[in-house]
Protein backbone atom coordinates (compact mmCIF):
# COMPACT_ATOMS: atom_id res chain seq x y z
CA UNK A 1 0.00 0.00 0.00
CA UNK A 2 1.22 3.32 -0.94
CA UNK A 3 2.02 6.37 1.52
CA UNK A 4 -0.67 8.03 -0.05
CA UNK A 5 -3.14 5.97 0.18
CA UNK A 6 -2.18 4.34 3.47
CA UNK A 7 -2.67 8.12 4.90
CA UNK A 8 -6.25 8.71 3.14
CA UNK A 9 -7.13 5.15 5.20
CA UNK A 10 -6.08 6.67 8.29
CA UNK A 11 -7.58 10.08 8.02
CA UNK A 12 -10.96 7.99 6.80
CA UNK A 13 -10.54 6.27 9.97
CA UNK A 14 -10.48 9.45 11.96
CA UNK A 15 -12.88 11.00 10.14
CA UNK A 16 -15.15 7.79 11.01
CA UNK A 17 -14.37 7.96 14.60
CA UNK A 18 -15.83 11.39 15.23
CA UNK A 19 -18.50 11.81 12.77
CA UNK A 20 -21.03 11.17 15.51
CA UNK A 21 -19.60 13.54 17.94
CA UNK A 22 -21.50 15.88 19.48
CA UNK A 23 -20.74 18.58 22.36
CA UNK A 24 -21.36 17.00 26.04
CA UNK A 25 -24.64 18.12 27.44
CA UNK A 26 -22.76 20.62 29.89
CA UNK A 27 -22.71 22.65 26.72
CA UNK A 28 -25.62 22.34 25.24
CA UNK A 29 -26.94 23.41 29.04
CA UNK A 30 -24.52 26.36 28.38
CA UNK A 31 -25.73 27.68 25.33
CA UNK A 32 -29.47 26.79 26.36
CA UNK A 33 -28.53 29.58 29.69
CA UNK A 34 -26.59 32.15 27.49
CA UNK A 35 -29.92 32.25 24.90
CA UNK A 36 -32.42 31.91 28.14
CA UNK A 37 -30.08 35.16 29.65
CA UNK A 38 -30.18 36.80 26.05
CA UNK A 39 -33.78 36.24 25.85
CA UNK A 40 -34.41 38.15 28.92
CA UNK A 41 -32.31 40.82 28.85
CA UNK A 42 -33.98 41.56 25.38
CA UNK A 43 -37.38 41.06 26.98
CA UNK A 44 -36.74 44.02 29.28
CA UNK A 45 -34.99 46.24 26.44
CA UNK A 46 -38.47 45.60 25.15
CA UNK A 47 -40.50 46.55 28.44
CA UNK A 48 -38.19 49.72 28.68
CA UNK A 49 -38.52 50.75 24.74
CA UNK A 50 -42.45 50.45 25.57
CA UNK A 51 -42.29 52.60 28.98
CA UNK A 52 -40.43 55.10 26.90
CA UNK A 53 -43.24 55.00 24.45
CA UNK A 54 -45.67 55.63 26.63
CA UNK A 55 -43.80 58.99 27.67
CA UNK A 56 -44.24 60.17 24.10
CA UNK A 57 -47.63 58.36 24.23
CA UNK A 58 -49.11 60.94 26.33
CA UNK A 59 -48.58 64.24 23.95
CA UNK A 60 -49.83 62.09 21.18
CA UNK A 61 -52.75 61.40 22.61
CA UNK A 62 -53.23 64.77 23.69
CA UNK A 63 -52.42 66.51 20.21
CA UNK A 64 -54.79 64.03 18.76
CA UNK A 65 -57.62 64.79 21.06
CA UNK A 66 -57.18 68.49 20.23
CA UNK A 67 -57.04 67.31 16.62
CA UNK A 68 -60.53 65.62 16.97
CA UNK A 69 -61.63 68.03 18.94
CA UNK A 70 -61.32 70.91 16.38
CA UNK A 71 -62.93 68.64 13.59
CA UNK A 72 -65.73 68.42 16.11
CA UNK A 73 -65.74 71.97 16.16
CA UNK A 74 -65.55 72.99 12.54
CA UNK A 75 -67.98 70.33 11.65
CA UNK A 76 -70.82 72.48 13.67
CA UNK A 77 -73.37 74.48 12.12
CA UNK A 78 -73.30 78.18 12.23
CA UNK A 79 -77.14 77.84 13.85
CA UNK A 80 -75.89 75.70 16.63
CA UNK A 81 -72.78 77.88 17.48
CA UNK A 82 -75.49 80.57 18.43
CA UNK A 83 -78.93 79.06 19.13
CA UNK A 84 -78.93 79.34 22.66
CA UNK A 85 -77.36 81.20 25.26
CA UNK A 86 -75.73 79.43 28.25
CA UNK A 87 -77.49 80.92 30.95
CA UNK A 88 -76.98 78.59 33.34
CA UNK A 89 -73.03 78.83 33.02
CA UNK A 90 -73.68 82.81 32.44
CA UNK A 91 -70.44 84.27 34.83
CA UNK A 92 -69.80 88.28 35.97
CA UNK A 93 -66.52 87.52 34.85
CA UNK A 94 -66.14 88.82 31.23
CA UNK A 95 -68.97 87.92 28.83
CA UNK A 96 -71.47 85.03 29.24
CA UNK A 97 -70.65 81.37 28.13
CA UNK A 98 -71.74 81.42 24.37
CA UNK A 99 -73.08 77.68 23.89
CA UNK A 100 -71.40 75.57 20.81
CA UNK A 101 -73.97 73.19 20.87
CA UNK A 102 -78.13 72.65 21.45
CA UNK A 103 -79.61 73.56 24.80
CA UNK A 104 -79.95 69.71 25.55
CA UNK A 105 -76.65 69.23 25.54
CA UNK A 106 -75.53 71.98 27.70
CA UNK A 107 -78.06 70.75 30.25
CA UNK A 108 -76.93 67.14 30.57
CA UNK A 109 -73.40 68.13 30.69
CA UNK A 110 -72.64 67.60 34.50
CA UNK A 111 -69.40 66.93 34.90
CA UNK A 112 -68.43 69.37 32.42
CA UNK A 113 -65.35 71.35 33.13
CA UNK A 114 -64.20 75.41 32.68
CA UNK A 115 -60.94 75.26 30.91
CA UNK A 116 -58.97 78.38 30.54
CA UNK A 117 -57.18 78.99 27.57
CA UNK A 118 -55.49 81.56 25.04
CA UNK A 119 -56.26 81.12 21.41
CA UNK A 120 -55.50 83.05 18.46
CA UNK A 121 -58.98 85.09 17.29
CA UNK A 122 -58.77 82.87 13.89
CA UNK A 123 -59.67 79.77 15.77
CA UNK A 124 -62.82 81.67 17.42
CA UNK A 125 -63.40 82.31 13.93
CA UNK A 126 -63.43 78.07 13.21
CA UNK A 127 -66.00 78.47 16.09
CA UNK A 128 -68.09 80.26 14.30
CA UNK A 129 -67.55 83.78 16.11
CA UNK A 130 -67.27 86.86 14.46
CA UNK A 131 -63.67 88.22 14.04
CA UNK A 132 -62.57 91.32 13.07
CA UNK A 133 -60.49 90.33 9.94
CA UNK A 134 -57.37 92.50 11.24
CA UNK A 135 -57.25 92.00 14.43
CA UNK A 136 -57.25 87.72 13.10
CA UNK A 137 -53.69 87.24 14.24
CA UNK A 138 -54.11 88.56 17.74
CA UNK A 139 -54.83 86.08 20.58
CA UNK A 140 -57.59 86.84 23.37
CA UNK A 141 -57.98 84.65 26.53
CA UNK A 142 -61.15 82.58 26.61
CA UNK A 143 -62.55 79.98 28.83
CA UNK A 144 -63.97 76.96 27.13
CA UNK A 145 -66.44 74.57 28.73
CA UNK A 146 -65.38 71.12 27.70
CA UNK A 147 -67.18 68.23 28.10
CA UNK A 148 -64.89 65.11 29.70
CA UNK A 149 -64.79 63.00 25.94
CA UNK A 150 -63.12 66.10 25.07
CA UNK A 151 -66.12 68.15 23.19
CA UNK A 152 -66.41 71.67 23.66
CA UNK A 153 -69.91 73.04 24.37
CA UNK A 154 -69.51 77.03 25.28
CA UNK A 155 -66.75 79.28 24.78
CA UNK A 156 -66.67 82.61 27.12
CA UNK A 157 -64.05 85.64 26.84
CA UNK A 158 -62.18 86.91 29.87
CA UNK A 159 -61.20 90.10 29.98
CA UNK B 1 -46.05 25.86 20.89
CA UNK B 2 -45.52 23.08 18.01
CA UNK B 3 -46.34 24.93 14.77
CA UNK B 4 -43.99 27.37 16.07
CA UNK B 5 -41.47 25.21 16.61
CA UNK B 6 -42.09 23.17 13.97
CA UNK B 7 -41.62 26.85 12.16
CA UNK B 8 -38.21 27.75 13.74
CA UNK B 9 -36.84 24.07 12.32
CA UNK B 10 -37.56 24.64 9.10
CA UNK B 11 -36.77 28.82 8.84
CA UNK B 12 -33.50 29.22 6.90
CA UNK B 13 -30.44 29.47 8.64
CA UNK B 14 -30.17 33.10 7.38
CA UNK B 15 -34.07 33.99 8.49
CA UNK B 16 -33.03 32.49 11.75
CA UNK B 17 -29.82 34.53 12.09
CA UNK B 18 -31.41 37.50 11.37
CA UNK B 19 -34.11 36.38 13.77
CA UNK B 20 -31.01 36.49 16.25
CA UNK B 21 -30.01 39.71 14.82
CA UNK B 22 -32.94 41.20 16.17
CA UNK B 23 -33.46 40.51 19.51
CA UNK B 24 -35.00 36.71 19.19
CA UNK B 25 -32.40 34.68 21.29
CA UNK B 26 -34.69 31.63 21.14
CA UNK B 27 -34.03 31.51 17.31
CA UNK B 28 -30.49 30.38 17.86
CA UNK B 29 -31.72 27.44 19.22
CA UNK B 30 -32.54 25.13 16.32
CA UNK B 31 -29.17 26.85 14.75
CA UNK B 32 -27.37 25.34 17.82
CA UNK B 33 -28.94 22.07 17.12
CA UNK B 34 -28.54 21.98 12.89
CA UNK B 35 -24.85 23.22 13.52
CA UNK B 36 -23.27 22.14 17.00
CA UNK B 37 -22.06 18.50 15.33
CA UNK B 38 -20.17 20.11 12.52
CA UNK B 39 -18.56 22.80 14.70
CA UNK B 40 -17.74 20.57 17.20
CA UNK B 41 -15.78 18.26 15.36
CA UNK B 42 -14.20 20.50 13.23
CA UNK B 43 -12.49 21.73 17.26
CA UNK B 44 -12.09 18.26 17.77
CA UNK B 45 -10.32 17.57 14.91
CA UNK B 46 -8.41 20.48 15.21
CA UNK B 47 -7.45 20.63 18.72
CA UNK B 48 -7.27 17.18 19.55
CA UNK B 49 -9.15 18.05 22.67
CA UNK B 50 -12.60 17.35 24.12
CA UNK B 51 -12.60 20.17 26.12
CA UNK B 52 -10.87 22.35 23.98
CA UNK B 53 -13.79 21.42 21.67
CA UNK B 54 -16.57 21.42 23.67
CA UNK B 55 -15.17 25.19 25.09
CA UNK B 56 -15.36 26.38 21.41
CA UNK B 57 -18.25 25.29 20.72
CA UNK B 58 -19.65 27.57 23.62
CA UNK B 59 -17.82 30.26 22.45
CA UNK B 60 -18.71 30.09 19.02
CA UNK B 61 -22.70 30.08 19.52
CA UNK B 62 -22.59 32.81 22.01
CA UNK B 63 -20.50 34.61 19.67
CA UNK B 64 -23.33 33.83 17.31
CA UNK B 65 -25.93 35.24 19.60
CA UNK B 66 -24.79 39.05 19.94
CA UNK B 67 -22.80 39.18 16.57
CA UNK B 68 -25.60 37.33 14.38
CA UNK B 69 -25.88 40.69 12.34
CA UNK B 70 -22.00 40.12 11.33
CA UNK B 71 -22.95 37.29 8.98
CA UNK B 72 -24.27 38.32 5.45
CA UNK B 73 -26.27 35.75 4.07
CA UNK B 74 -25.09 37.17 0.50
CA UNK B 75 -21.84 36.23 1.03
CA UNK B 76 -22.20 32.55 1.52
CA UNK B 77 -24.47 29.93 3.84
CA UNK B 78 -24.16 30.27 7.50
CA UNK B 79 -22.18 26.82 8.12
CA UNK B 80 -18.93 27.89 5.90
CA UNK B 81 -18.91 31.59 8.73
CA UNK B 82 -19.34 29.68 11.67
CA UNK B 83 -15.93 27.26 10.88
CA UNK B 84 -14.58 30.43 10.55
CA UNK B 85 -15.15 32.06 13.51
CA UNK B 86 -14.87 28.20 15.16
CA UNK B 87 -11.09 28.27 13.64
CA UNK B 88 -10.50 32.26 15.03
CA UNK B 89 -11.47 30.59 18.60
CA UNK B 90 -9.59 27.62 18.56
CA UNK B 91 -6.57 29.42 17.65
CA UNK B 92 -6.94 31.56 20.29
CA UNK B 93 -8.19 29.12 22.59
CA UNK B 94 -4.60 27.10 21.63
CA UNK B 95 -2.16 29.76 21.45
CA UNK B 96 -2.07 28.93 17.53
CA UNK B 97 -1.26 32.41 16.51
CA UNK B 98 1.59 32.73 18.65
CA UNK B 99 2.96 29.63 16.83
CA UNK B 100 2.38 30.83 13.85
CA UNK B 101 5.34 30.20 11.33
CA UNK B 102 5.90 30.54 7.76
CA UNK B 103 7.95 28.04 6.82
CA UNK B 104 7.82 25.00 8.76
CA UNK B 105 7.87 22.22 6.35
CA UNK B 106 10.46 20.67 8.26
CA UNK B 107 9.36 20.99 11.73
CA UNK B 108 9.65 17.41 13.96
CA UNK B 109 6.16 16.90 15.92
CA UNK B 110 6.17 18.18 18.80
CA UNK B 111 4.50 16.08 21.84
CA UNK B 112 0.73 16.18 20.90
CA UNK B 113 -1.56 17.57 23.74
CA UNK B 114 -4.64 15.11 23.52
CA UNK B 115 -7.17 13.69 25.95
CA UNK B 116 -6.18 11.05 28.50
CA UNK B 117 -6.27 7.82 26.32
CA UNK B 118 -8.87 5.18 27.08
CA UNK B 119 -8.45 2.10 27.69
CA UNK B 120 -9.79 1.04 23.90
CA UNK B 121 -6.57 2.98 22.88
CA UNK B 122 -4.90 0.09 23.72
CA UNK B 123 -6.55 -1.99 20.22
CA UNK B 124 -5.05 -1.58 16.87
CA UNK B 125 -7.18 1.04 15.24
CA UNK B 126 -7.82 3.28 18.11
CA UNK B 127 -3.55 3.45 18.40
CA UNK B 128 -3.87 4.33 14.44
CA UNK B 129 -6.27 7.08 15.00
CA UNK B 130 -4.66 8.16 18.02
CA UNK B 131 -1.47 8.47 15.93
CA UNK B 132 -3.19 10.31 13.38
CA UNK B 133 -4.83 12.51 15.52
CA UNK B 134 -1.41 13.47 17.64
CA UNK B 135 0.20 14.11 13.98
CA UNK B 136 -2.59 16.54 12.75
CA UNK B 137 -2.24 18.54 16.36
CA UNK B 138 1.13 18.84 15.73
CA UNK B 139 0.82 20.39 12.38
CA UNK B 140 1.60 24.08 11.86
CA UNK B 141 -2.00 25.89 12.48
CA UNK B 142 -2.09 27.25 8.97
CA UNK B 143 -1.57 23.40 7.25
CA UNK B 144 -4.15 22.36 10.22
CA UNK B 145 -6.99 24.26 9.05
CA UNK B 146 -6.53 22.95 5.65
CA UNK B 147 -6.32 19.47 6.31
CA UNK B 148 -9.22 19.66 8.72
CA UNK B 149 -11.87 21.56 6.65
CA UNK B 150 -10.52 20.11 3.34
CA UNK B 151 -9.99 15.97 4.05
CA UNK B 152 -12.01 15.62 7.46
CA UNK B 153 -14.83 18.42 7.42
CA UNK B 154 -15.27 18.07 3.61
CA UNK B 155 -15.58 21.74 2.67
CA UNK B 156 -14.67 22.98 -0.69
CA UNK B 157 -11.38 24.49 -1.58
CA UNK B 158 -13.36 27.10 -2.09
CA UNK B 159 -14.84 27.32 1.49
CA UNK B 160 -11.66 26.57 2.82
CA UNK B 161 -10.14 29.66 1.55
CA UNK B 162 -13.18 31.89 2.65
CA UNK B 163 -13.14 30.26 5.88
CA UNK B 164 -9.31 31.13 5.93
CA UNK B 165 -8.70 34.36 4.14
CA UNK B 166 -6.47 33.11 1.73
CA UNK B 167 -6.06 32.49 -2.21
CA UNK B 168 -7.54 29.03 -3.65
CA UNK B 169 -4.00 28.00 -4.57
CA UNK B 170 -2.51 28.56 -1.34
CA UNK B 171 -5.20 26.48 0.29
CA UNK B 172 -3.77 24.00 -2.14
CA UNK B 173 -0.10 24.32 -1.35
CA UNK B 174 -1.07 24.19 2.35
CA UNK B 175 -3.26 21.30 1.87
CA UNK B 176 0.18 19.26 -0.07
CA UNK B 177 2.72 20.06 2.02
CA UNK B 178 -0.05 19.60 4.85
CA UNK B 179 -0.38 15.83 3.48
CA UNK B 180 3.54 15.43 3.02
CA UNK B 181 4.21 16.55 6.55
CA UNK B 182 1.84 13.58 7.83
CA UNK B 183 2.48 10.85 5.83
CA UNK B 184 5.89 11.58 6.80
CA UNK B 185 5.35 11.35 10.41
CA UNK B 186 2.65 8.72 10.41
CA UNK B 187 5.88 6.55 8.27
CA UNK B 188 8.41 7.65 11.10
CA UNK B 189 6.59 7.44 14.02
CA UNK B 190 6.15 3.23 14.12
CA UNK B 191 9.95 2.81 13.24
CA UNK B 192 10.84 6.00 16.20
CA UNK B 193 8.29 3.37 18.47
CA UNK B 194 10.56 -0.13 16.91
CA UNK B 195 13.53 1.44 17.74
CA UNK B 196 12.67 2.57 21.34
CA UNK B 197 10.95 -0.94 21.91
CA UNK B 198 14.18 -2.32 20.04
Amino acid sequence: MDARSDLDRQLAALKGAVVDALPPPATDQAVATAIARAQRQSARRSAASRSGGRWLGWPLALAASIAVLSLVVRSLPPEAVMAEPAAPFARTKGDEFMALVPLGDLESAGDAMVVSARLPRMTLAQLGLPVNPARAADAIDTELLVRRDGSVLAVRFVY
Amino acid sequence: MPTELSDRLQASDAALAARVACGDAVALTPLYQRHRGPIYRFALLWSGSAAVAADVTQDVFVHLLTKAADYDPARGSLQPWLLGVTRNFVHRRTGADARYVANDDDAEPPAPALDAPTPESALATQRDIARVRAAIAALPPHYRDVLVLVELAERSYAEAAAICGCELNTVRSRLSRARALLARWLDATPQRANTAKG
